[in-house]
């Protein structure tokens, strides 16, 4: 079996505890206005223009975005990066693109790493089939959990897809007692409003329980636009700044009185 | 710790004083050998004698606020030379005083001096001189092609740390050592016995002319005492005296006598000669806290007076910088630091976890004096709590390079190897950049680097060296002439082998010359078992004796052999033909080339076996060219991995290299991956830089750049800890990281004047970036940003 996969990072510490190695996994159903991973939409291998510079001059080379990976290559880095993550508690996380965008690879290779003694995370937007989710959820040590809006019809405006399947999907974690980081991406007049922020809170209150470990806010930040012409995708938001580190602190004190751990990055 | 104004004053002085060239010194040698005193004598006799001379006569130093005393030169940063060893020329001095970097003040007066007294008598006279007339034909070869330097050519043989030892005993109890050796003198079986009774006379010599120094400055702080007004300032004054009367003569009791006692055995070492890196109080933390913990106990210490104290210590390393260089030296180690390297934590003689009190508040002096020199490294062994490395990286975060991380348990592997004993390994350390050594009983000499690169290219071109005109290495044939990729190998190594006994041959000679010419009694007093054996520290009278070839330019070397395996000899995608005119052109005309040599070819420092065992071949040709070769002391050769700032000396005169890189570019420092090279993150290059075996050196040196992000948040520090601790699993000697974000240095670059202070990691030391070469500004700018995605 093998998973398209468009970059693999070792030495990752923000995407679950320890040192990790993150697989980015190619192709998403969502088509977020603010995505900073144009790379990983699209579910096939595709070419993006690669500039270097020689001297004065440049030098221009098509590179191949996505190499197909059998579950045998994870095993392999994550083997060479052993050493560092039994030093630090790390593991393996699968993040995307959507990592359930490609069930069948994700779940056999959250099976083979669990299966090896690896600690294993998902970073996930969990627009996906009940089926495809409930599936993996032995196999899961973690879930990184975006939520990105609670109003379905923003939600689709900018991300292209109903969030009610994503609610659910929530639920069933909580009900199946899994862990949970549940990452919020703070971007600028989308889902920062003091009215959202009130929704998010109360939303998030209700589901306190023992399986929901830490409140990840994140930051927008610009995407490599350069990645967008390349891609020849249109960027539409263009232009937006990213929060500042005041502004994020203070989100991080309005969450903090939930009792629920509140980190803002990672 | 917050420091107090006397020690912002102080270092601020230190900070705003000019180096500046002293020829105290120079004339005060020279008027001892000129006077008949110095006839017919012994050359150890002569020497403490000389030593004696400069100690009776240098000018004292009490600066306003000072707790602790004595300068090198006659105040802070005025810098002594030393004739016997290298003769500065009239030119010389044009060059040191005009110079952009680097550069030293010189006075007309000194000029006169220079020109009237110091370089008539010294002429042709220098060990210098010597070295230069005794080396063979071969030898200049390669040293003009940049294939080795030598480090004894203009500095003595240093490279040796105080042991816990001398911070225990005062040199009365030396004196009494050395009587007793002289009374064990053997006159029936050993026929060395009265070579032995002379080195122990200058010995004796020695040790009284530091005792009779540290009276003069009694003396001279009772006068001051008496004159002043201030009843504070009198009052320090008179207990400043009453301390430079007990010691050194006597063993230190407080933490005040501790860093005078070591003060003086400093200046001590640095005005005999002036050894290379200086010299090293070691395993500072260790020394200080039994004192400093009996002080705290009867309460005669307050926090304010130790931070006070360290704080004045601290300032005296910072207004030395390294003698005046010229000519390759200059240019191979070109900075003002003189490579003091405090060691802190590791573990103690019976092994257990040797982190305390002491070694926090030392971590806190680090930090808010934040100076170039002394610096400073931690030992971590796996027996050391988190919280320590945690505290070293709260400092490291703040982006000046210090301190360094080391392996306790990879430098005792190391020494025990080597045939120290497990207490006299534990009692060890690193000094200078990487170096490992045994404290208080090693004499480990490093003697020059060594271009594993140029070697490469001689081989691909006959063993003949263009830029100089000259057949530096043997006819092992041309690049097209080796069949296979193995052959090419074999011949490089044969060029290895050749080169390498040049130099030793070279060493072994150079090393007789300090033993018989240059004896150095007072270091020798220092270094165990020197008085034992009544035989100099220069000539194999400490317990452990090693001399050390630093290989250069590991991951250039691995990438331009991995490049040829890969392009030339299994893909054929290019031939030799093709590479040699694009080597040749500089690849002018041949981008296209040159970007599938840099993108599109393997390279070290990526966790890519393919390349990684490139690194392995050349360190274990290297390693058999060298390693156990007896020396002239009684010791052997053995090699460490380390190039100070010699990585872009080496580059220049290396002409463009099959792994893309352009004629005349720094080449790949220590044993990093070449710049720009690693591509995978820290942890890739942990993995290619464990492959080689780290335990049969002497120390290598690993060189990480972060940008600040990764030192963000509490977790942060958990995963670096895991970083290092992983690579210490690995055999990893040492590891540092430079925390500053390459858009601050681009703007350095441009506006020097606005980052007079910015401080950062060069190769196993630290330096001020204005004050690096433009190549090698450019080259730290240049190592890849790990996490600037």
């Amino acid at each position: 079996m093998k998973g398209l996969i468009f970059s693999v990072k070792r030495y990752s510490v923000h995407d679950g505890p320890g040192i990790r190695v993150t697989f980015f996994m190619k192709g998403c159903p969502l088509a977020c206005k603010w995505c900073h991973n144009p790379e990983g939409i699209s579910p096939l291998p595709e070419n993006m223009e690669r500039v270097s510079r020689i001297g004065a001059g440049e030098i221009r080379r098509q590179e191949k975005i996505g190499k197909y990976y059998q579950i045998e290559d994870v095993l392999r880095i994550l083997e060479k990066e052993s050493i560092f993550i039994g030093q630090s508690g790390g593991g393996i996380t699968f993040s995307g693109g959507e990592p359930l965008f490609q069930p069948d690879f994700l779940l056999e290779a959250l099976k083979a790493c669990r299966a090896g003694g690896y600690h294993t995370a998902v970073d996930t937007s969990a627009y996906s089939p009940a089926r495809d989710f409930r599936a993996i959820i032995p196999y899961t040590n973690l879930f990184l959990f975006d939520i990105k809006h609670l109003d379905d019809s923003r939600h689709f405006e900018f991300t292209g897809v109903s969030n009610a399947g994503i609610i659910e999907n929530f639920d069933t974690l909580l009900q199946e007692g899994a862990d949970i980081y549940a990452r919020i991406p703070v971007i600028p007049g989308f889902n920062d409003s003091q009215d959202h922020l009130r929704r998010l809170k109360a939303f998030l209150n209700d589901r306190k329980s023992s399986s929901l470990k830490m409140i990840c806010l994140l930051p927008y930040h610009r995407p490599g636009s350069s990645k967008y012409g390349k891609l020849g995708i249109p960027l539409e938001m263009n232009g937006l700044k990213p929060p500042s580190e005041k502004r994020m602190n203070e989100l991080k004190e309005y969450f903090s009185d939930l009792g629920i751990r509140v980190k803002t990055g990672g | 710790m917050i420091l107090t104004e006397r020690v912002k004053r102080l270092r601020e002085r230190s900070l705003k004083a000019v180096e500046t060239l002293s020829a105290e010194r120079a004339r005060l040698l020279t008027c001892f050998y000129k006077s008949d005193e110095a006839r017919e004598l012994s050359a150890p006799v002569r020497r403490a004698k000389a030593f004696e001379f400069i100690l009776r006569n240098k000018s004292l130093y009490i600066g306003e606020d000072e707790l602790i005393v004595g300068e090198r030169g006659p105040a802070p940063k005025k810098t002594p030379t030393y004739p016997e060893i290298s003769l500065h020329s009239g030119e010389d001095l044009e060059i040191l005083n005009s110079r952009k970097k680097i550069s030293f003040r010189v006075s007309d007066e000194t000029r006169n001096i220079y020109r009237k007294e110091i370089i008539p008598y010294w002429k042709g006279k220098s060990n210098r001189d010597r070295i230069m007339s005794l080396m063979s034909p071969e030898w200049h070869k390669a040293y003009e092609a940049g294939i080795f330097t030598e480090f004894q050519e203009q500095r003595a043989p240093g490279h040796t740390v105080l042991g816990y030892r001398m911070f225990r005993m005062g040199f009365l109890d030396i004196k009494n050592e050395i009587r007793a050796s002289m009374a064990d003198l053997d006159y029936y079986h050993d026929r060395e016995a009265y070579r032995r009774l002379e080195e122990l006379k200058a010995m004796d010599i020695a040790c009284d002319a530091l005792i009779m120094y540290a009276c003069r400055y009694a003396a001279a702080l009772s006068e001051l005492a008496e004159k002043e007004k201030d009843a504070v300032r009198k009052g320090e004054l008179e207990k400043m005296a009453a301390v430079c009367r007990k010691v050194p003569a006597r063993a230190p009791g407080t933490v005040h006598e501790m860093l005078q006692h070591y003060w003086f055995i400093h200046l001590g070492v640095i005005t005999e000669l002036n050894p290379w890196d200086s010299f090293n109080p070691g395993r500072l933390d260790q020394h200080l806290w039994p004192v400093y913990k009996k002080q705290k106990e009867e309460g005669s210490l307050s926090d304010e007076e130790l931070y006070e104290l360290l704080g004045c210590f601290w300032i005296k390393f910072n207004n030395h910088p390294a003698p005046p260089k010229m000519g390759v030296t200059a240019s191979e180690s070109s900075t003002y630091t003189d490579f003091c390297l405090v060691n802190l934590g590791g573990v103690k003689p019976d092994g257990t976890d040797a982190v305390n009190e002491m070694t926090y508040i030392l971590l806190d002096v680090i930090r808010e004096m934040r100076l170039l020199q002394p610096g400073s490294m931690v030992q971590i062994s796996r027996k050391n709590p988190d919280r320590f490395i945690h505290r070293a990286l709260d400092i490291i975060r703040t982006g000046f390079g210090q301190p360094s991380c080391f392996n306790t348990e990879a430098i005792i592997q190391e020494l025990l190897r080597q045939g120290k004993s497990i207490e006299d390994a534990r009692n060890g350390g690193a000094s200078g950049c990487v170096e490992t050594g045994a404290f208080g009983t090693e004499a480990y000499w490093l003697t020059g680097y060594f271009n594993l690169p140029k070697i490469l290219e001689l081989t691909l071109n006959n063993g003949y060296d263009r830029r100089t005109e000259a057949q530096a290495g043997l006819k092992t044939g041309y690049a097209g002439d080796y069949k296979t990729f193995e052959e090419l190998l074999a011949a490089f190594r044969t060029q290895v082998n050749y080169l390498a006994d040049i130099k030793i041959r070279g060493n072994n000679i150079i090393q007789r010359t300090f033993a018989e010419w240059l004896p150095a009694p007072f270091l020798s007093v220092l270094i165990e078992d020197c008085i034992r054996k009544g035989t100099d520290y220069n000539d194999g009278g400490a317990r452990y004796n090693t001399t050390y070839i630093q290989g250069v330019g590991l991951g250039s070397i691995a990438d331009m052999l991995t490049s040829i395996r890969y392009n030339i000899y299994e893909s054929g995608r290019i031939s030799w033909k093709e590479m040699n005119e694009a080597l040749n052109a500089d690849f002018e005309g041949f981008e296209e080339l040159q970007h599938d040599l840099i993108h599109d070819t393997p390279k070290y420092g990526n966790d890519d076996d393919y390349a990684d065992r490139q690194a392995v071949s050349v360190f274990e040709i290297f390693y058999d060219a060298v390693c156990e070769r007896p020396d002239a002391r009684g010791g052997m050769h053995r090699i460490n991995m380390l190039p100070t700032t010699c990585h872009v000396y080496f580059g220049s005169v290396t002409g463009a290299t099959p792994d893309g890189r352009k004629a005349g570019r720094p080449l790949s420092e220590g044993i990093s991956p070449a710049q720009g090279a690693d591509r995978e993150g820290p942890t890739a290059v942990i993995k290619s830089a464990s492959k080689i075996d780290h335990l049969r050196t002497g120390g290598t040196l690993l060189n990480q750049k972060f940008i600040p992000r990764f030192f963000e948040g509490t977790d942060s520090y958990d995963c670096l800890t895991a970083l290092i601790r992983s690579y210490f699993a690995l055999d990893g000697h040492h590891v540092q990281f430079n925390v500053v974000s390459a858009s601050t240095l681009r703007d350095a670059q441009k506006h020097p004047e606005l980052y007079r202070g910015l401080i950062v990691r060069v190769a196993g030391y630290s330096d001020y970036f204005n004050d690096l070469g433009e190549d090698l500004q450019n080259e730290i700018i240049m190592r890849t940003e790990h996490g600037s995605t």
